[in-house]
């Protein structure tokens, strides 16, 4: 027998993490360093080593630094705060290393043993990660509280007091979320116990862009499916990134249990934000232990995706229009739609849409990288990521931009000024028309049946 | 008859090295010889255990005991080698109770502090323990650094005065009638010698005492001046995890086997071992086989091992001796005691000493007592202080914890690298210049390596050792060519090509029992970027494939045949 067939390589090199200290909830992440052989494909993917010299980049971040640890050692390296959590390195390595996991893993602990709970950083941190527990704040007196935002004052003081950069516009909140909408609407209008999903909106498309949800609501009933709107709270993105852990677990815990409650009525789960569908997919099972956690996972989809593969949306979207609503967009496919093998597919759906084309922009970053981009002093470093995608776009056959993330969405408009679509609202138009459902709750809906 | 030196040892492993310390720091004049680089015998070929006692507790309390005691002396005087891991010796459902009963009374006889473990006690100690893991008993094992331990007493002996010659064999005992006075030695005939004494060149060293302190070759050393010593040299596979999986020290609690032991060292864990008589401690056999089984038998105690990296394997030889006539079969029940051969009353042969038998953990003690005979016979009057007297790098320890300065180093790096220099950090680690890191798989930086080349010269083996560099997961393949830059321009290319090669080529050398899974497509990635980067794909047997780098400056010209014949 060949040493290359010596029976320990037939395992799948699979590990299982263990809990060091169970009281602490840490993980023992040793192992994974056993499958990076140091290539360096990931430093070479990182947006942020590309831009940051301060930055070592996700092989040290990751399987170095993890593997010099010992049990007792709490001296994670400050730098791991620098990584925005694109996660696009995940996606580079060409041997399976849980890079991201062990980011988050590592930042958490940084933030737990490391970081002062009094430090202006930790609170900023704090509240950007927990937009969730502010946003209802801003939807109850939306008028207010966007008139308030939108003040250069504000923003001064934003960056004086908190360090949220300065030069960014904080999204504006909608007048009537998607959940007061939904409930106004009286819920779903159809029922289809053979066809149904539970709508995991997320917070964006909840209290900033209702007419995201609204056109998934549209699309999905066009095609005949049962939509539930379960409890849900943040899926706990921007926790990761800021390593608050212990605040994702809180509301990955509500998640798991709401959905997974849902998938016992016969439904699956769609979202509509890339970072959203992401997390309830790889970061949840990699990071989470709870009762259902892998199969809240393995039901879980992007909404686009998920009509690609259970419907067939190529021939339903064979020959329709948008007529006048939208023109030609230029398309950046999110980071973590990427790693979900999800890049390709809104520029070739709206290719089969009469009157409108998605030009894609390459395949960079935003820079923006959910809070990462929102921080003072990631604000240049953010935007220097961000330029390549900004030159495309700007290259692009197209004055509007097209993405399925919030917060590239974002990103793009500031360094653009182009207004940013998302791909569920041109389905929507052109699967629906321009749905007067969407504009309030009194108004007659596109019923699917 | 004026002499080169009082005392001449020869050996440059823990016994010797603790034998010049012991000597030079009474005052002696020592001189000691070793043929490699430190360590390259069998003190840098075991497996990092500081023995608590508590694996001879049963079978050789007298053992048991010295280990207990030296084990708390090494804490004291070397604590930046020592690692205080702890241990447990655990019970699998098929291990006897008698023996875990007979093993509790043992420690507590022979002073061990020792504690029992639940099963469930020990997971949370050691999450990756087998779910069958019954009891265990808890004790103060550590984890050595042999490397470390060995070139600081050889470090302090030459700040006491004493002559420390590597890449010097022993090539002849010097011996008029019944007299040894000295041996003559042959300068950088072993690998790694760049510095010093010509290549090739033969040196006589005369002393009014020789220590023979080369273990498994004892018996070589002694035929040359007509001596028989009788050395059992057993060989032992030891296998390098790429990680720690534990970060306790792991015995089987059983009466003995192979394959019963896992020690946490530094980024790894070594796996150990087995026990098998050679004939030549030079030339044996090295087994697939013996790897596999013992991974096989550990995964026993630690499952994941079965499906983990090891980066590499490599074997030991144990000095192992009895006296003539005791005729044991089985080496694994040969005494682990050692044996002082004076030959002036063994074999009539005066002015030299053999040392043979023992163990690293008592090489302190075993130091002393053999100093102490020197020093008797030279009639010399001085005490020993080497169980008081901090070693160069543990001065103050507890001060240095304290300390928070990280040199401007990442976190992780900065602990690391802290704890391979102990006290002597902000000598080596406080420099104004930039200091990046050399090799990433240890957080080794370049001043921790220019350091070493200072203390080493141009053997990178020996800066290899003295720092870790090139001993993590790409086992050099990133950073050897790195380390090798260093040594320019204070030493030329050749000499700095030949040590670069002598480094790459002993990376390999383990890397040869470790080649399936993760560590083949490592080095498959080595192979290709040193392929690519440094010609090593020409062929090794044309010898007159001198490469003309020269040729490359201009740029490519094309139809350039820039390979060997391969």
């Amino acid at each position: 027998m060949s040493d290359a067939e010596r029976p320990t390589d037939d395992s799948g090199d699979e590990f299982e993490p263990i809990e060091v200290f169970p009281e602490a909830g840490e993980t023992d992440l040793r192992p994974g360093a056993d499958d990076c052989y140091k290539c360096s494909t990931c430093d070479t993917e990182c947006p942020v080593a590309e831009v940051d010299d301060e930055f070592p980049g996700p092989k040290f971040q990751g399987p170095e630094q993890w593997r010099l640890k010992r049990q007792d050692d709490h001296d994670i390296d400050e730098s791991v705060m620098k990584c925005s959590n694109c996660m696009r390195c995940d996606s580079a390595c060409p041997s399976d290393v849980p890079l991201s996991q062990m980011h988050n893993t590592a930042r958490a602990e940084y933030v737990e043993e490391n970081m002062s709970k009094l430090s202006r950083e930790y609170w900023r941190n704090r509240m950007l990660a927990n937009y969730r527990r502010l946003a209802p704040l801003g939807a109850m007196f939306p008028r207010t509280a966007n008139f308030v935002t939108g003040l250069s004052a504000t923003r001064w003081l934003g960056e004086k007091l908190l360090g949220i950069a300065g030069e960014r516009e904080l999204p504006e909140f909608a007048t009537e979320t998607f959940r007061e909408w939904w409930t106004a609407r009286g819920g779903p209008r159809v029922e289809n116990p053979d066809k149904r999903i539970a709508y995991f909106h997320g917070c964006y498309s909840n209290y900033n862009t209702p007419e995201v949800a609204k056109a998934l609501v549209r699309v999905y009933e066009h095609f005949g499916y049962e939509i539930m709107v379960p409890e849900q709270d943040c899926s706990g993105t921007p926790m990761f990134a800021n390593g608050m852990l212990e605040d994702a677990r809180r509301a990955a815990e509500t998640n798991v249990r709401e959905l997974a409650a849902a998938i016992d009525d016969g439904a699956d789960i769609v979202a509509s934000c890339s970072s959203c569908s992401m997390s309830l997919r790889q970061e949840y099972p990699e990071l989470f232990d709870f009762e259902d956690t892998e199969t809240v996972a393995a039901n879980t989809w992007d909404a686009v995706e998920y009509l690609r593969v259970h419907e067939d949306l190529e021939a339903e979207l064979e020959g329709t229009a948008v007529g006048e609503e939208f023109d030609d967009f230029a398309y950046h496919a999110p980071c973590h739609a990427r790693n979900q093998g999800l890049d390709g597919q809104a520029v070739e759906l709206l290719g089969l849409i009469d009157g409108v084309e998605a030009h894609d922009v390459g395949d960079s970053c935003s820079g923006i990288s959910g809070t990462y981009g929102w921080k003072e002093e990631n604000y240049e470093n953010s935007m220097a990521i961000g330029a390549e995608m900004f030159d495309h776009m700007d290259d692009a056959d197209a004055t509007a931009g097209l993405t399925e993330c919030p917060t590239c969405s974002m990103q793009m408009e500031h360094g653009t000024g182009y207004e940013i679509t998302h791909t569920l609202e041109v389905l929507a138009a052109a699967l629906v028309g321009d749905g007067a459902d969407a504009t309030g709750a009194n108004a007659t809906g596109a019923r699917a049946e | 008859m004026a002499r080169d030196t009082e005392v001449l040892v020869l050996g440059g492993g823990s016994t010797g090295c603790g034998i010049a310390r012991d000597l030079a720091t009474r005052g002696l004049e020592v001189t000691l010889v070793e043929r490699g680089t430190l360590t390259d015998g069998t003190t840098g070929r075991m497996h990092g255990l500081l023995h608590s006692g508590g694996r001879y507790a049963v079978s050789d309390q007298a053992s048991a005991t010295e280990c207990i005691e030296e084990n708390e002396t090494l804490r004291e005087i070397a604590g930046h080698c020592v690692e205080e891991t702890g241990g447990l010796f655990v019970k699998r459902p098929e291990d006897s109770d008698d023996y875990f009963r007979a093993k509790l009374e043992g420690c507590r006889d022979c002073g061990i502090p020792a504690r029992v473990r639940s099963g469930r006690e020990a997971r949370e100690i050691e999450p990756y323990l087998a779910e069958d893991v019954e009891r265990a008993i808890e004790v103060p094992d550590g984890a050595v650094d042999p490397f470390r331990l060995c070139v600081a007493n050889a470090v302090d002996a030459e700040a006491h005065g004493a002559r420390i010659e590597t890449h010097a064999e022993v090539i002849d005992l010097l011996r008029e009638g019944d007299d040894v006075y000295g041996v003559e030695v042959r300068h950088g005939a072993g690998p790694g010698k760049r510095s010093d004494a010509a290549a090739g060149t033969t040196e006589e060293i005369t002393a009014e005492y020789v220590v023979n302190a080369t273990g498994a070759w004892a018996g070589q050393i002694g035929s040359m001046a007509d001596l028989e010593i009788e050395v059992r040299p057993s060989k032992g596979v030891m296998t390098i995890m790429n990680v720690r999986q534990v970060d306790t020290v792991i015995n089987r609690c059983r009466p003995k086997g192979d394959a019963d032991i896992i020690v946490p060292h530094e980024t790894t864990a070594i796996l150990g071992t087995t026990d098998e008589e050679v004939a030549d401690p030079d030339d044996y056999p090295e087994e697939q086989w013996e790897v596999e089984a013992m991974i096989d038998t550990l995964s026993e105690l630690v499952p994941i091992l079965a499906e983990s990296r090891t980066i590499r394997s490599f074997w030991g030889v144990r000095p192992l001796y009895e006296p003539p006539g005791t005729g044991t079969q089985d080496p694994t029940d040969i005494t682990r005691d050692f044996f002082l051969l004076d030959h002036a009353d063994r074999d009539g042969v005066a002015g030299m000493s053999s040392i043979v038998g023992g163990k690293f953990t008592t090489y302190r003690a075993m130091a002393e007592e053999i100093a102490d005979h020197v020093c008797e016979q030279l009639g010399v009057t001085a005490s020993c202080s080497t169980a008081d007297e901090p070693l160069p790098g543990s001065e103050n320890l507890a001060r240095l914890e304290a300390g928070m300065d990280d040199f401007g180093l990442r976190s992780p790096v900065a602990r690391r690298s802290k704890q391979r220099l102990g006290s002597r950090a902000n000598e080596v680690l406080a420099t104004d210049e930039p200091n990046p890191v050399i090799c990433q798989c240890e957080g080794v930086t370049r001043a921790e390596v220019r350091d070493a080349i200072e203390g080493s010269g141009a053997d990178l083996n020996a800066v290899r050792i003295r720092t870790r560099a090139s001993m993590g997961n790409c086992q050099g393949g990133f950073c050897c060519q790195n380390m090798a830059h260093e040594l320019h321009p204070e030493y030329d290319e050749a000499t700095v090509r030949a040590a670069l090669d002598e480094l790459v080529a002993e990376r390999w050398k383990g890397q040869r029992h470790a080649l399936w899974g993760e560590q083949l497509s490592q080095a498959m990635l080595n192979y290709a970027l040193h392929a690519t980067t440094m010609n090593r794909d020409r062929d090794p047997a044309d010898a007159t494939g001198d490469v003309e780098f020269a040729a490359f400056d201009g740029g490519g010209t094309r139809g350039v045949e820039s390979r060997g014949d391969d």
